[in-house]
């Protein structure tokens, strides 16, 4: 296999990961940031805290408890096996785990954030003219916290593509199954290959860029937008 | 209710000078809700006709209150019902939630959809209803939003955002609509409108409507009862003028006169409309304010209009004042003298109507006022107040 053909490979990985990552943190973080966001409780900035960890915990950390999780020695390993008859350590399930607990608080920190800022005014309007809960939800609270919801997308998915340390832990570096892109650059690296570090080093580094300037440019827009609302 | 929900309700009827009548609505009252500064403890069955109005000081529980009726307050315990519909029983854990109460709700602060459109906000009501029988186009006539249906909400002035907010409350078809102090951030003019406008909606729509404000002037004018709230507890239910007046004692309000007169004619080389107070079944006093129409239209004519007029504002003469400018005068005998630290509030009686007039001690010595005294009561024109606005019929 050329380089170049494994570096395809590995990116198809990446973005394969981070776009199953994200729709996962999207289904899941969604009803965690409701939650942390309407909850009343002393205990509420203890789930905080264990949301914000992989902020400040080093990957590696997370990624070898992980790592001892997974092993067909320990129960979530023995219960995944009997369940899907393969091993999870260094499995394409494998990484998106760690991905989905790595990237939780660059999904669920702007949401919660939001859903906090929206607050219960609108709510209670559309309870009074006959929407349920979960037609609250799409009708009301969905549509003015889009902006979040968009931010929290781009974050988490491109959190997911930069990340090294928990793959390497759980994942290895399996052609298909694992290599990611920071994997591979590593690789290169370590191969004193520099042309095609630098390739996949500035690629990775514009696409991130690019990303995120968009997600600031959606955002600014609809924060003027929302100014506007506030008065009502 | 269903009687109220009638389907044959045309164009032709949008005017506000025949009301239907309909069987009034009950709401009956028990619950508690406990705050850290204040305990709502209310037990009571109200009888709503047209609009009741809920009178009280800021932080007295009124707000509350609606949120209890609505189904936004959880923490309440006790039972609630809407013409014997339970809404909320605690002993039986029974609790119907606020979508599925059928009660609207309008806050003072509208809480439009700003993602949606003016129509598109009254929509999001009328779609979630099964028994569709107000048209949109109809309430956007009723509320003279029809120039306004493609705006985006966050550009509106703040009556117009109301009245999207009562049109978006009408078309989710309540049996019960509650107004937290929908217009005390307007001006008086566009509240004077507005205050016209629901009420020409209350009486085409015949919904009964529970009115919370803490202005009495407003009330006086909308309401037809009143509901007085002190300190998280009602202190009083009555007719709106018996109310006022029963207030006036209490002093805590500057004392007034509070009476609805029949409108007779308008008086444009004079400046003036004549109102009458009927006196025997075959006279009536005039009384005369600044005329409320310039052409000689006859719209409002054998129309009742609530008036106010507060005690500082009336004097007392022992014989007929027939040589003033005061346009106002009355016969009319002393019922209660009640002699207060600067001065004395004379209560009087013109045939069945009670006038309160405020006087000073000294005149209360001086002319030797006794009950059952036959005086002459005076007021000028400009002393009579109205809540009215000159364009009150809906342009259907």
């Amino acid at each position: 296999m050329t380089d170049i053909s494994a570096d395809l490979l590995a990116l198809i990985t990446t973005l394969k990961m981070a776009a199953v990552t994200t729709v996962i943190l999207l289904i899941i973080g969604t009803p965690m940031a409701w939650y942390l966001a309407k909850w009343q409780s002393r205990f509420k900035v203890f789930f905080e805290a264990v949301v914000a960890l992989p902020l400040v915990l080093p990957p590696t950390v997370l990624g070898f408890y992980l790592l001892l999780a997974f092993s067909p020695t320990s129960l979530p390993g023995q219960l995944w096996q009997s369940a899907t008859g393969s091993q999870l350590a260094f499995s394409f399930s494998a990484i998106v785990i760690g991905s989905v607990l790595y990237s939780l608080p660059f999904v669920v920190q702007p949401l919660q954030k939001a859903f906090e800022q929206l607050g219960e005014h609108h709510l209670e309007a559309a309870a009074m003219l006959g929407a349920g809960p979960i037609d609250r939800f799409f009708s009301v609270v969905l549509p003015l916290t889009k902006a979040s919801f968009i931010t929290a997308t781009a974050l988490g998915f491109a959190h997911t593509v930069g990340e090294f340390g928990v793959v390497l832990m759980i994942g290895g570096n399996i052609p298909g199954e694992t290599r990611v892109l920071s994997i591979a650059l590593f690789d290169h690296v370590e191969a004193f290959n520099y042309a095609n570090a630098h390739l996949l080093s500035a690629g990775l580094l514009m696409a991130s860029l690019l990303l995120l300037s968009l997600v600031y440019l959606l955002g600014n827009n609809f924060n003027k937008k929302q100014q506007g609302a506030e008065k009502l | 209710m269903n009687a109220n929900k009638s389907s044959d309700i045309s164009d032709e009827q949008l005017t506000v000078e025949q009301p239907k009548s309909a069987a009034p609505s009950t709401l009956a009252l028990a619950f508690k809700l406990t705050f850290s500064h204040l305990e709502i403890s209310i037990k009571q069955n109200i009888s709503i006709s047209a609009i009741t109005g809920i009178y009280g000081d800021s932080g007295s529980g009124k707000s509350s209150l609606l949120r209890v009726i609505a189904g936004l307050e959880l923490r309440a315990k006790g039972q609630i019902s809407l013409n014997g519909t339970a809404l909320q029983d605690s002993d039986n854990k029974g609790f119907i939630k606020a979508e599925k109460r059928q009660i609207g709700l309008v806050f003072q602060d509208s809480r439009l959809f700003p993602h949606l459109s003016v129509y598109q906000n009254l929509a999001y009501g009328a779609k979630r209803q099964i028994n569709r029988q107000l048209t949109i186009e109809k309430v956007l006539a009723l509320t003279q939003l029809d120039q306004l249906q493609h705006q985006n909400v966050t550009l509106l002035s703040g009556g117009e955002k109301q009245r999207v907010s009562i049109a978006r409350a009408l078309l989710a078809e309540p049996k019960l609509l509650l107004l937290d102090e929908p217009f005390s951030a307007l001006d008086k003019s566009t509240k004077s409108q507005m205050l016209t406008i629901l009420k020409a909606i209350q009486q085409q729509l015949q919904l009964p409507m529970l009115y919370v404000s803490h202005s009495l002037s407003e009330l006086q004018y909308i309401a037809n009862q009143l509901v007085v709230f002190s300190a998280g507890k009602i202190i009083q239910v009555a007719p709106i003028h018996q109310a006022i007046h029963q207030l006036n004692s209490r002093g805590e309000t500057s004392p007034k006169t509070s009476l609805s007169l029949t409108i007779a004619e308008h008086l444009p080389d004079y400046g003036l409309t004549r109102l009458t107070l009927p006196a025997t079944k075959s006279k009536s006093h005039n009384i005369y304010l600044p005329i409320l129409e310039q052409s000689n239209s006859q719209r409002l004519i054998g129309q009742q209009l609530p008036c106010i007029i507060y005690a500082r504002d009336i004097s007392i003469n022992k014989t007929k004042p027939e040589h003033s400018s005061i346009v106002n005068h009355l016969p009319a005998s002393i019922s209660v003298i009640q002699y207060n630290k600067t001065n004395a509030l004379v209560t009087l009686k013109t045939s069945e109507q009670e006038f309160y007039a405020q006087i000073s001690l000294w005149s209360a010595k001086r002319m030797a006022l006794t009950t059952q005294s036959k005086v002459y009561i005076q007021f000028k024109a400009n002393a009579v107040h109205s809540y009215y606005f000159t364009e009150p019929t809906p342009n259907a």
